[in-house]
Parts: structure tokens; sequence; C-alpha cells
């Protein structure tokens, strides 16, 4: 037995490099096969479920016919316990020159049971050979523990990977069907081989996203109705509590091996269901907690998308009342507005616009930027656009006007300034006449019909810094054809990469390659030019357009 | 074809070691054959006697042809209608994997910046289709 003894040794040295339990019977049944008197040395692997033969490995006689397995299966035991010596007289394994068969089982908890069958001719020791049959079963069942161990650290390496990345990949989007799109593309094929997310709107479930390794099977179930509705009521069966797990007939009509289920909550409120389709082998599916604990966070992260989604609602609809619903049309001249809002969503801005008609046909047009973002800001916002617009409107001039609001301010204690420019438009014989009263705001533009720029003065202070308002004055006369630009200095200084203006590099250009625009389609365009030119938007950006002469559509 | 052979067309040399590495290690007995770039793709598998992989792993971003052009004339060759073509790509932009599977992809996998989850990816993308081959 020396030669077993060395043989043996080896086999314990080379357990340790197995990788997979598929590996393992190449190792451990080709020393017994070596012993005097082994015909054959046939292993079985049984299911952890039900016990049932799952696997057939073997050396010396193929274990491939069905007689043969039929024999296996009869003999095998699958439990620890001591070796059972089977006289083989009768059985088809004589044809085999098999005069005995020895069989011992294992177990090894959690893990698939084996059996050995050393299938021996009449003259073998049947005492020795079943000594070297429990010695070889004791490497077999170290080395399932051991990959078990390996694989449970690696399991739990690659958990902790997902959720890392699910998190980061979730909390980059703030789009509540991106963000539940990217939870079923972070999952598969990862922990299964498909996802549905569906989202709880009303009393019902909506699928809102659906990825599949396979996605022309996963699309050809969904485009089945019988299919698709076995789906949304099995995820409808896990928000009311009945199991996570699908049952068995679920699946099979699905084509997958198993179903499984998990309710997105956050904050004691039901989002959606994730359900998760699995074709893998037993022994790779995820744990249910692991899934669980998926869920949980991927429903946080729905949620807080749908919380920005309703706060970024809230601040679009605060912004546009604000500002104008429209602006009065004003015979012999055209007029536009635009507004975009910078990067910063969720903080309403400060810039606003507006246009009074006197009744003797005067036209007063305001464009003004309170600095910062945000409530505060957007209170002052209202206040200056209401009292400059209704005093203007009222028949006062633009001067008193910004004097009035910068008392205003300074009356209230506020530590907030506002830039406010004013051009008050009169019809003379010349053309339409501009008379601009600037608080420290950027000067306006005016476009010639025939493509030259002129640029208006600025000057002045911003309201709200001293007592006593410091205004800036300069006319400028508009031909027919020519339009008028007022804007705020998310557009002026609106900066490339290299740290340049807006207003020294594009902003001329611009205004000349648009003037034969509509002035809708030129205010939009300009501020468009201005968010493209710029490299963070973080800025809003008005721009109001007067041009003389009405346009023909 | 050989189902034991994948084509893998990337150029990035850090995701090519990554791929050799996590196939080697989950699919030992796979060869993986490295083709660098989009054009390389369609002529080494239409060649006289060509092997025809079990499987081509493609990356989207890619100078020159992208992985998007080599899927479409891949699906527009009669010959290569039936080779499974998994994208493997860090893209996140939902119109991309729409496109590419409207372009005949039969899988669009994310890449992870992990590697074990990128070896646990890459496995399972192998095993899901050869069981289905």
């Amino acid at each position: 037995m020396g030669g077993w003894a060395e043989a043996l040794h080896r086999l314990w040295r080379a357990m340790g490099g197995i990788g997979d339990r598929e590996d393992l019977a190449e190792l451990v049944l080709p020393p017994l096969q070596e012993l005097p008197g082994v015909v054959a040395v046939w292993g079985l692997r049984h299911r952890v479920s039900d016990g049932a033969v799952a696997e057939y490995r073997w050396t010396g006689v193929p274990l491939e016919s069905e007689p043969d397995r039929a024999v296996a299966r009869r003999l095998a035991v699958w439990r620890d316990g001591d070796a059972v010596v089977v006289d083989t007289a009768g059985e088809t394994l004589a044809r085999h020159g098999a005069a005995r068969v020895i069989v011992a089982g294992f177990e090894v908890p959690g893990e698939a049971a084996g059996t050995f069958l050393l299938v021996v001719d009449a003259e073998a020791d049947v005492g020795r050979l079943s000594g070297c049959l429990w010695q070889v079963i004791d490497v077999t069942r170290e080395a399932i523990s051991r990959l078990r161990r390996r694989r449970a650290d690696d399991d739990q390496q690659i958990r902790d990977a997902l959720l890392a990345e699910a998190s980061l990949q979730m909390d980059a989007v703030l789009d509540p069907g991106q963000t539940m799109h990217r939870v079923a593309r972070m999952t598969v094929p990862a922990i299964a081989e498909g996802c549905l997310v569906y989202s709880r709107e009303g009393a019902g479930l909506v699928l809102r996203s659906a990825v599949h390794v396979d996605m022309r099977r996963l699309a050809g179930l969904l485009a089945d109705e019988a299919a698709a509705s076995g789906l949304r009521a099995l995820a409808e069966r896990a928000v009311s509590g009945d199991g996570e797990r699908s049952e068995p007939g679920d699946a099979e009509k699905v084509g997958a091996r198993l179903l499984h289920a998990q309710v997105l909550r956050a904050r004691d409120r039901v989002l959606g269901v994730l359900l998760f389709f699995f074709d893998r082998a037993e022994s790779r599916l995820p744990h249910a907690t692991f899934l669980r604990d998926l869920a949980q966070r991927a429903a946080l992260a729905v949620d807080n998308s749908e919380m920005y989604e309703r706060r970024r609602r809230e601040v679009v609809t605060l912004q546009e009342h604000l500002l104008p619903g429209r602006l009065p049309s004003v015979p012999g001249i055209s007029v536009a507005a635009a507004y975009a809002v910078g990067d910063r969503a969720l903080d309403v801005g400060g810039d606003f616009y507006d246009l009074a008609v006197r009744a003797n046909g005067v036209v007063a047009a305001l464009i003004g930027d309170v600095c910062g973002r945000g409530a505060a800001a957007a209170a002052l916002t209202g206040m200056s656009r209401h009292t400059l617009g209704t005093l203007l409107q009222e028949g006062v001039s633009p001067a008193r006007a910004l004097s009035r609001l910068n008392s205003g301010l300074r009356r209230d204690g506020s530590w907030r300034f506002v830039t406010a420019g004013v051009a008050l438009l009169r019809e003379t014989k010349a053309g339409l006449s501009v008379q601009w009263t600037s608080a420290g705001h950027p000067a306006p533009l005016v476009v010639r019909r025939d493509g030259r720029t002129v640029p208006g003065r600025g000057g002045g202070l911003a309201l709200g810094i001293i007592d006593e308002a410091r205004l800036g004055r300069s006319r400028l006369l508009l031909a027919p054809g020519d339009t008028l630009l007022m804007f705020t200095d998310g557009l002026t200084e609106s900066r490339d990469r290299a740290g340049r203006m807006f207003e020294d590099v594009a902003l001329h250009e611009t205004a000349r390659r648009l003037r034969d625009l509509p002035v809708d389609e030129m205010v939009r365009e300009l501020s468009q030019a201005a968010k493209d030119f710029g490299t963070t938007g973080a800025d809003d950006i008005a721009v109001l357009a007067i041009r003389a002469g009405v346009e023909q559509r | 074809m050989n189902e034991d052979l994948i084509m893998v067309v990337e150029d990035s040399d850090e995701d090519v070691e990554a791929i050799g590495r996590a196939i080697g290690r989950s699919h030992p007995d796979t060869r993986v054959e490295f083709v660098r770039s989009g054009a390389e793709v369609l002529p080494r598998l239409t060649a006289d006697g060509a092997i025809r992989p079990g499987m081509v792993l493609l990356d989207l971003n890619m100078p020159g042809e992208s992985g998007l052009d080599v899927l479409r004339r891949l699906r527009a060759h009669p010959d290569l209608a039936g080779l499974t073509v998994v994208v493997f790509t860090s893209s996140e932009d939902p119109a991309e994997s729409d496109a590419c599977y409207a372009a005949g992809a039969d899988s669009y996998i994310y890449k992870p910046i992990n590697f074990a989850l990128f070896q646990t990816v890459l496995r399972q993308t192998l095993d899901y289709w050869r069981s289905r081959a």
C-alpha cells in the first residue's frame, strides 16, 4: 500500500488547487481506479432539494448507458454511513466483469451530497478497498467544504461590489425612469438572468424597465399578453405580501427556472416591485437577504429621484409665475422673450423682464436680475418686477421708478441687490427712439437690419446698495427692421473652457447671424447659443428683444 | 463553429487584459481571440476556412468603425446572421442599448468597474449563451 499512501498524499496536496466542484471527479476517481481489483469508479452527485441524481462521473467503465445508470441510482447511498457491499449477481454489471459494488455516500451541509460506487471483480480485497474509499471521501468532503468557503468569500466580495456600483450608478441620475432602468441593468447578468421593474401608479403596477441577457426572449415573452399579465400578477402578489419566490409553475410558464419578486419600499411607501428571472444553477442563486438589501437601496434611489422631480416641477412652476405669462402685443413693434434656466435647477433664479404699455402708446421694456437664488431671491424678483412694471405703466419715469425700488430695498434692509434696465420706446419721425436707463445692468445691443451691431451704454449702480440710486442714461434709435436686445449677465458672462466670455467672443457675431429670424426665434437661438458656448451653464439667461416694425410671418 | 472560441472586439489595452484574465479564470478551456479594431472583424469572420467563434463580445466605443457599425455589418451578412453577439459596454445611454437591439445584438451587458463583478458578469453571460447553444 506504499503506492496508495503516496497517491493519497498527492490527492490531499492537489485538492487545494481545485477551483470548481466540476473538476473534483477528475481528481478523486482515478487513484481508486488504480487499486487492484477495481473495474470502475462511479461518482453520483445528488440534488440538494430532493436527493435525485443530477450528475454522473466515472473512470473505467463509462456510466453512460441507462441500464447502468438505473443500477447506480438504485444502489446510491447519499447519506453518511458505513460502506455497503452489494453482490452484483443478477445485476447487469456482471457483464462488465464486476462481482461486487462497494457503495458509500457522504453529505456536506448545504451542498449537493455524493455517492461513490466502486465496481470490483471477484478477486478484490473489499475490506481494504472500503478503507481506501473512505480516505478518498474524506478528501472529497474537505475539498467541497473549502470550495464552499471560497465561494462564500467570492460571493460576498461580488455582492459588496454590486451594491457599491449599483448605489453609485443609481445616485448618478435624478430621473425616476432612468434610476429604475439602471437598477435592472446593474443586476443582469451579475445576479439574475433578467429583471423587470414595476412602478406603483395609483392602485396598480406599471412595467417601467425590462432587461434580460437575452432581450429577444424577454421581448417575446412581454409581447404575449397572458405571460405579461401573469408576471404582473406575480409582482402584485408580492405587494400584498404573498411571498417572494414564485411557485414552480409560474417560472415554468415563462421558461425560467425561478422567479423572485422584491417589493420596492421607502419611507413606508410601496414604490414598485423588482421581479428577477433566474436560469442559473441553484448554487449560483443569490440569497434572499441580499436581494432585499438591493431592493431597499434601489427604493431609496427611486424615492430620492421622485422627490427631486417633484421639487424641480415646483421650481419650474414658481419660475413661470415670476415672469409674465404673455407679453402684450404693441402696434408697430415686435416683441419676444426667452428664459433659460441654469444648471442649479432646484433653486428659483432671479432674472425678470416685463413690458408695460402706457395709454399714450409709449412702451417701457424692463429687465433685471436679483442677486442669488432660492425662495428669498424669488420673493424679491416678484416684488421688483411688479413694482417697476406698475410704476412704469402709470407713467412714472424710468429714473423715478428705479429710484423708488432702490428706496424700497434700502427701507426693508435687504442685503440683496438688483440690477435693472428700462428701455422707454417712443415713435418719432426719425424712427423708434429708445431711452435707456440703467442701474448697474448689462448694456443692451442694437442689431441693425444690415447686420451692424451697436452696443448701448450701461452704467449706474445696482439698486439696494446705496440710499441714492445712481443711474446711467443713454439714447438709441431703431430704424424699421432694427432689433434692440436686452439681456441679463447669464448671457454676456457665459464662459468657454478658456475663460472667455460670450459677450467678448460671440455675442455680436451671433446676433448678426440671427438678425433675419423672427424675434421669437432670435431670442431662443441667442440664449441657446450662449448656453452652448458656456461650459458650466450655472446662471439663468433672460433675453428680451424688440424689433421696430411688425414682422410679416 | 467552435463553441469554445470567443472573439473579443476591443481596442482598450486595459479591457483586453481584464477580459482575458476573467475568462481565463472562469472558463479556462475557452480560447479567446482578440480583434483590436472594428474594421478587422468582418474580414476575419468571412475569410476562407475561417473558424467561426461561438460568440462575439463587442465593445461599442472604438475609434474608426464603432461597435454599432460592426454589428450592423455582421447582421447584414447572410452567413453571420446566427452568430451570438454580446455588446459589452460601460455606456449608460438607454438610446444606445435600443440602437444595439434594433441592429441585432443578442445581449447588451453592463461593463462593471470592479474586477470581481466584471468576472461574474462575463462568466454568467458565457454560461447563459452556452446553455442556449
